[in-house]
Order: structure tokens, then C-alpha cells, then sequence
């Protein structure tokens, strides 16, 4: 059999190493930072550009896509090459690919703090950013299914299939959810509103977790684990159930981030099932992952990579029990707006994918620089530090989430609310916070330990970038293959159709009811779209990330009706593009806050919210005062909300200017009346306006329905 | 408990439905894996071990 030579590209490997690290750095950084503006709002440092609003996206897509997204390409690199026996298709497409991603991150790093957001929560990006995040996406699949085609290993190993799912199912979420119809050059409206929206954002939300955040990393589990303990994957069987099931399985269970919600209870009920059911192909791949090291524990002891990997199995297996108890309902109603979601996600992010991308950093690097690590020492000291940061970061964050989601349902023996001011329940779980800001700084200066390591590891060592590499040419096959699943797995397009099949079936039977059955959304003839005014207040709580601290859903509880009044209904978003539900109440919800403060409470508050709310955490924001509303794409975004479906007229659209003018003339004569001058054309009086408007469509009706009742 | 499951004003069809694809779909792979033969389940499992960086590192142990 003639032997071919060949090289792995190493190079290509360290670039996306170096990248993860560096953005790792800066992710964590910034998630310190914000959990410090939930303590002292104050560190916001006084600019609208450092707002927790603005800068929490900024937080989230830098873990996500800058420090795991870098932390997969090093890992599938990597693996890809060597489980095919192939070096990459095209060195162009990996150089590409890296630099990419990389301008990706910078422009996403620049236009959020800027306010510059679509506001779908992990997709905050704006519509050119997500152009560019697909055309980049393709070139890796473009390179990945490349590099399969002329490999030298007939079948493709299980941690390959976790790439193939990865790619096509990513691809498919990322379109979706990012169907938007541009505006101008920063400004877009989805395409779907209200209940349609919040399915779509969090299908999206929910299998970015996994298609993003789990299945890369298991298909990295699946290589490295092995080669770290140096014994094959304990079940080949058990992967191959893993693998199915986990993908068809996990895109069914977004709705179950809505439960509660006025999505169509069938959906929300498919969403609670299927998470449920997730528990097992979840646990599958935990066993057999933490089976592999059966007969090798020794080693645990000595090997600082092999103790990250323990860990995070642990902590996925951890997150992946209590993701299903989230979503049965009754424990949804208590924990669902805490910040025991907030713990959940971070034993999730810490635990599972940070320590298993420090576990590959320290395997990789040395081998890619053919030179050992600086110390393992060290590495065991972060290690240590690592998992004090997770413990310290999600135990208190699980206190305050009972403390708080407790006293949030109180009422007294009379029958009232416990604590009616929201204010009260945040401050209580302060202490809780500050405990989580130290257990995020241990972990970052574990990361900071690492980083000291790997650079002393490369520099006593030297890139090996092209690493010789042989393996026999791969001949035709000459026997047939009555397997089933072995014919598939030399089949890597048949295998990416099933695959795409195998994901699709759970969106469809979701979404295409919700979209296409009336019933499911039920209209409100007193729910009118927003004036041109709010329109512009609504685009500015969307500059300014409320969503991020405020959700706009009531919910159908004693609790919540009688904290913020009538619950939400389906029919009150039609107009809503993006929804604003949120998923964290660090402040209370808005949905009802139309008309119940006097415009001049709007204002103090935004001036300085201890003025109204003495010991609050919210930020100022002064800035809406000084600025002016800019209008010049006011008409450009009716005409879009228009061919979207929304009935404005074309009066209102051409009269639009007039209109705002008298809407903000009235607020601004109002505040006058209250001893506080503010010009019409500020930022400030267009925020007011939308404030004023929230959940007002209804109230109306209620109105009119006690004026036809009192006159009867 | 099971409330949330089984009260659901005639959309009962969309999950009794879904889990029925599900099962379908589970029977086929667990088809799959029956017919599996052991020799190409090992030979799978060592595929990231046929790596000529190994060659000179400790004999691989199988569980």
C-alpha cells in the first residue's frame, strides 16, 4: 500500500489558539466589569458607551463567538486534520476564515457599544455584521467539507459528525434569526414581530447553546479526552445514540424559554417535553466522556489537562440536569427573570466550556511548539483558582436567585404584596453580587496564570508549523458495506442532509403553526402601532439595552399582576419588532409602566434614578437630555415597518415629523408645568413617550369597557 | 403536574405528533447501532490513535 506524506498546518491551529486566549482575556475582563456595574453603576465610568446596557452584549458575544467561537476553530483545526489524515483544503480559506472572525469581533466590539444593536439577545449584532459572520461561516464550511473530501480516512470519526452538525446547523439558526429588513446601513427591522419573534429569537437562543456552545465541544471531547488519557472513547455505540438523538432532541426546546409567556401554550408545552427528554443523550455523552477515563483516574492526579476536563464534563453534566428542572413549570415560575439562569448559563460557560478549552490549550500548545509545558505547577494552580472562581461565582448567584424570586411572591397575611418596591428585592441580594464579581475575578486571574504559562511554554519552544504527517492513499472500496450507519459515515454530504433533516423537524412543527394558524395570536383591535414619537423612544431603549435589565411581559401570576397589573397578551406585540420580553429582571418589569408615573417622574429618573429611587442601581443617563433626537430616518423606518405589515398610512408617514413635533411639544409643555425645562427635540422626551405608551392599547379598552358598563 | 401536558384544548395533536416522530426516529438509529459490527466499532474508536505523533508515546489501553 503506497504511503502518502503530507503536513498538518499547526500554524493555522496557534493563530486561533493565541486568539482565544487574547479574547478570553478581554471577555472575562468585561464580564467582570459589568458585574461590578450591577454593585456600583457608577463604573460605567459616566459615558453612555459603558452603560451595563451597552456593554453586557459586548460581554456575552465576546465569551461566546471571540473566546469559544476562536476556542472550536483551534480545536476542529486541529482534530479535523488528524482524524482524516489530511492537511486542511486550502490554507487561503483557513487564513480567511481566522482574520474574518477576527474583523467580525472587532466590528461587533465597536458597533454595540455605540448602541448600535438589533437587540436579539446573543444576535445583537447589525444586519452587515450578520452578512459577514455567514459569508465567514460558509468559508469554514467550505474549508471543513474540503478538507473531508480529500482525506485519507474512509470513515469519519464521531467527533467529525459533531463538526458537520455544528456547521449546518448554526448556518441555518444564524439565517433565521438574522432575517431582517435593512433600514440604513445600522438600522434594520426583523421580519417577524412580537410572539412570531420571541419563538424565532429563542430557537435561536436556546440552539445557539447547543449547536455553538455543546456540540463543537463534544465533538472536541470525543478527540482530545481520548488522546489526553491515551484510551478510546468508552462506548462507540453510546456516541452514536449520543449523537443523533442530542441533535434531533435539542432544537425542539427553545419555547421552553417562554413559558409563562403569551406564546400558544402548546408550543410552550413541546418546548417543557423535549427538554425533558434532553436529560439523556445530555448524560450520554457525560458517561461515556467521563467513562473514557475509566482505568486512567490515575492520572487525573498528575495531569492538571485531565482535572479541566473532569471538571468539565461535572459541571456539563451539572448544567444539562438542571437546564430540564428549569424548564418544567412550576420551577420556571420561581426561577425564570433570577439570577439562577444567570448561575445555570455560567456553570454551563465556565465550567464546561472554559475549562475544557484550557484543557486543549494546554495539550496543544506544547505539541504544536514540540516542546512540554512551562508548568504544571501552574496549570494545577489554575486549576484550583478556576474552580474556586465557579464555585464562588455560582453559589452566591443561586442565593440571591431564591432570595430573590421568594420575595418577589410574598404577600402578607392581608393579602398584599411583601415588598412592593422591586427595589427592595434588589437591593437585598447586593452582598450576593459582590461575592459573584470575586468569584468571576479568581477565575479571570486563573486565565491570567494560564496566559503567563502558555507564553513562557512558546517561547522555550518553536512553531512547528508544518508537522510531517504519512498515511496510506484512500483506494476505492472494493467491498459493500451492509451497515448502515458505517455506509454513512463515508458519506459526509448524505451525512450533512440527515443531519440538516434531523434539526429541522422540531423548528417546522414549531414555527410553522405559530406562523401560520391565527388562532395562535390572537389580535387586539385598541392595540395601534406606535406613534412617530415613540417609535423613536423605542429605537432609543433599544440603543440604550434596557432589555437587558427589564423584561416587558407580565405574567400570568397573583405576584405579577398585582407587582405590575393586567397580564400580556399575544396581541399587544404585533407591532413589536424586535420584542422586548427580556430574559433577566434586574429592574422591574415595563410592560405596564405606560401612565403610571407622571412624565416628570420619567425624567428624574433618567436624570438620576436615586432620585426617585433612593439606593438604586440603575445608571443615569443625562445624555438623553443633552442629546437630539435625530429624525432623519424616521420616515424610512414607517415606510419599513409598512411593507412589513404595519398600517401606517401614508398621511401619517408623510406627516410623521408634524406628529412627533405636537407629541413632543405636549411632554415637553407638561415637564414645563413641573419645573423642569427640556427642549421638544431632545433624546429624553421621545423615551418618555414610548415609556408612556407601554401597555397602555389595553388599558384603553378597559376604560371604555367601565364607561359602556357605568352607562348601561 | 402533568396539567401542562395534557390540557391543552385540542393542540394535544402537536406534541402526540412530535413524540411519535421522535420514536420513529429513535428506533431507526437504535437499528442502526444492532447491526453494528464490534470489528469496526474498535476500529472507529482508535481512529484519533492511527497518529504517527503516538508512535513513540506509551501503548494505547483499551477499557
Amino acid at each position: 500500500m503506497q504511503l502518502e506524506r503530507f503536513n498538518y498546518d499547526n500554524r493555522i491551529v496557534r493563530d486561533f489558539g493565541v486568539a482565544t486566549i487574547i479574547w478570553g482575556l478581554v471577555g472575562m475582563s468585561i464580564g467582570l466589569l459589568v458585574a461590578c456595574q450591577l454593585i456600583w453603576p457608577e463604573m460605567n465610568f459616566l459615558t453612555q458607551y459603558t452603560t451595563f446596557g451597552r456593554v453586557r452584549p459586548v460581554h456575552t458575544n465576546a465569551v461566546i463567538f471571540a473566546f469559544v467561537g476562536n476556542g472550536i476553530f483551534m480545536g476542529v483545526y486541529y482534530s479535523l486534520q488528524r482524524v482524516l489524515k489530511a492537511r486542511m483544503f486550502s490554507d487561503v480559506l483557513s487564513k480567511v476564515h481566522f482574520w474574518g472572525w477576527q474583523l467580525v469581533i472587532v466590528a461587533s466590539a465597536i458597533t454595540l457599544p455605540l448602541g448600535l444593536t438589533s437587540s436579539h439577545e446573543y444576535a445583537e449584532m447589525e444586519w452587515p455584521i450578520d452578512i459577514a459572520i455567514a459569508v465567514i461561516w460558509v468559508v469554514f464550511g467550505i474549508n471543513m467539507f474540503g478538507t473531508i473530501i480529500k482525506r485519507r480516512e474512509r470513515h469519519m470519526y464521531v467527533a467529525v459528525w459533531f463538526y458537520i452538525a455544528t456547521f449546518v446547523t448554526v448556518a441555518v439558526l444564524h439565517i433565521v434569526n438574522s432575517i431582517q429588513l435593512p433600514v440604513s446601513m445600522w438600522k434594520s427591522f426583523y421580519v417577524y414581530a412580537g410572539v412570531q419573534d420571541a419563538l424565532v429569537q429563542w430557537w435561536y437562543g436556546h440552539n445557539a447553546v447547543a449547536f455553538f456552545l455543546t456540540t463543537p465541544y463534544l465533538g472536541m471531547m470525543y478527540y482530545f479526552l481520548p488522546k489526553m488519557a491515551n484510551r478510546p472513547v468508552y462506548s462507540y455505540k453510546l456516541s452514536i445514540l449520543h449523537f443523533w438523538s442530542l441533535i434531533f432532541i435539542y432544537i425542539w426546546a427553545g419555547p421552553h424559554h417562554l413559558l409563562y409567556t403569551s406564546l400558544p401554550s402548546w408550543v410552550q408545552s413541546l418546548g417543557v417535553v423535549f427538554s425533558i427528554m434532553l436529560i439523556a443523550p445530555s448524560w450520554g455523552g457525560m458517561i461515556n466522556g467521563l467513562l473514557t477515563l475509566r482505568g486512567a483516574w490515575d492520572k487525573v492526579r498528575t495531569e492538571p489537562m485531565l482535572k479541566f476536563m473532569v471538571v468539565a464534563l461535572t459541571s456539563y453534566g451539572m448544567a444539562t440536569f438542571e437546564g430540564p428542572m428549569l424548564s418544567l413549570k412550576q420551577v420556571n415560575a420561581i426561577a425564570h427573570f433570577t439570577d439562577w439562569i444567570v448561575a445555570h448559563v455560567h456553570v454551563g460557560a465556565l465550567g464546561w466550556n472554559g475549562f475544557m478549552t484550557f484543557a486543549i490549550l494546554y495539550y496543544l500548545i506544547p505539541r504544536v511548539y514540540k516542546t512540554t509545558l512551562y508548568s504544571k505547577k501552574l496549570a494545577n494552580v489554575h486549576f484550583w483558582i478556576g474552580t474556586l472562581g465557579i464555585l464562588f461565582y455560582a453559589i452566591p448567584m443561586y442565593w440571591a436567585a431564591v432570595v430573590q424570586g421568594l420575595m418577589w411572591k410574598e404577600f402578607t397575611p392581608e393579602g398584599v404584596l411583601k415588598y412592593p418596591n422591586f427595589l427592595a428585592t434588589t437591593l437585598e441580594i447586593i452582598p450576593m453580587h459582590m461575592m459573584r464579581a470575586v468569584g468571576g475575578a479568581l477565575y479571570l486571574s486563573g486565565a491570567i496564570i494560564m496566559t503567563y504559562n502558555l507564553v513562557k511554554t512558546i517561547k522555550q519552544g518553536r512553531l512547528l508549523a508544518d508537522e510531517a504527517a504519512e498515511a496510506p492513499a484512500l483506494l476505492p472500496l472494493i467491498t459493500i458495506e451492509h451497515a448502515p450507519h458505517r455506509r454513512l459515515e463515508r458519506k459526509p454530504v448524505l451525512f450533512m442532509v440527515l443531519a440538516l433533516i434531523a434539526i429541522l423537524i422540531g423548528g417546522i412543527v414549531e414555527m410553522i403553526p405559530t406562523f401560520t394558524v391565527s388562532s395562535n395570536v390572537p389580535t387586539i383591535a385598541s392595540v395601534k402601532p406606535y406613534t412617530a414619537l415613540e417609535l423613536q423612544g423605542r429605537d432609543l431603549y433599544l440603543r440604550e439595552g434596557c432589555v437587558n435589565c427589564h423584561s416587558q411581559t407580565v405574567r400570568p401570576f397573583r405576584s405579577e399582576t398585582s407587582r405590575y397589573g393586567e397580564y400580556s397578551k399575544a396581541g399587544e406585540f404585533v407591532y413589536d419588532r424586535p420584542f422586548l420580553w427580556g430574559s433577566k429582571r434586574t429592574g422591574p418589569d415595563l410592560h405596564r409602566v405606560g401612565g403610571k408615573y407622571p412624565h416628570k417622574w420619567h425624567f428624574d429618573h433618567l436624570l438620576d434614578p436615586t432620585i426617585t429611587s433612593p439606593g438604586s442601581i440603575m445608571p443615569a443617563y443625562p445624555w438623553l437630555i443633552d442629546q437630539q433626537l435625530d429624525n432623519t430616518l424616521l420616515q424610512a423606518k414607517m415606510r419599513a415597518m409598512r411593507t412589513l405589515g404595519v398600517p401606517y398610512s401614508t398621511q401619517e408617514i408623510d406627516q410623521a415629523l408634524v406628529d412627533l413635533e405636537q407629541q413632543a411639544a405636549a411632554i415637553s409643555k407638561d415637564l414645563a408645568a413641573n419645573q423642569v425645562e427640556v427642549r421638544p427635540d431632545r433624546e429624553i422626551v421621545a423615551m418618555i413617550a414610548y415609556l408612556q405608551r407601554l401597555g397602555t392599547d389595553i388599558k384603553a379598552v378597559a376604560k371604555e369597557e367601565a364607561t359602556a358598563n357605568a352607562n348601561q | 403536574m402533568f396539567k401542562q401536558i395534557t390540557n391543552l384544548h385540542g393542540d394535544e395533536i402537536y406534541l402526540i405528533t412530535s413524540l411519535w416522530i421522535f420514536l420513529v426516529f429513535f428506533i431507526l438509529v437504535a437499528c442502526m447501532l444492532v447491526w453494528m459490527k464490534k470489528e469496526h466499532v474498535h476500529y472507529m474508536s482508535d481512529i484519533p490513535f492511527d497518529d504517527a505523533e503516538e508512535k513513540n508515546e506509551e501503548p494505547l489501553k483499551r477499557n
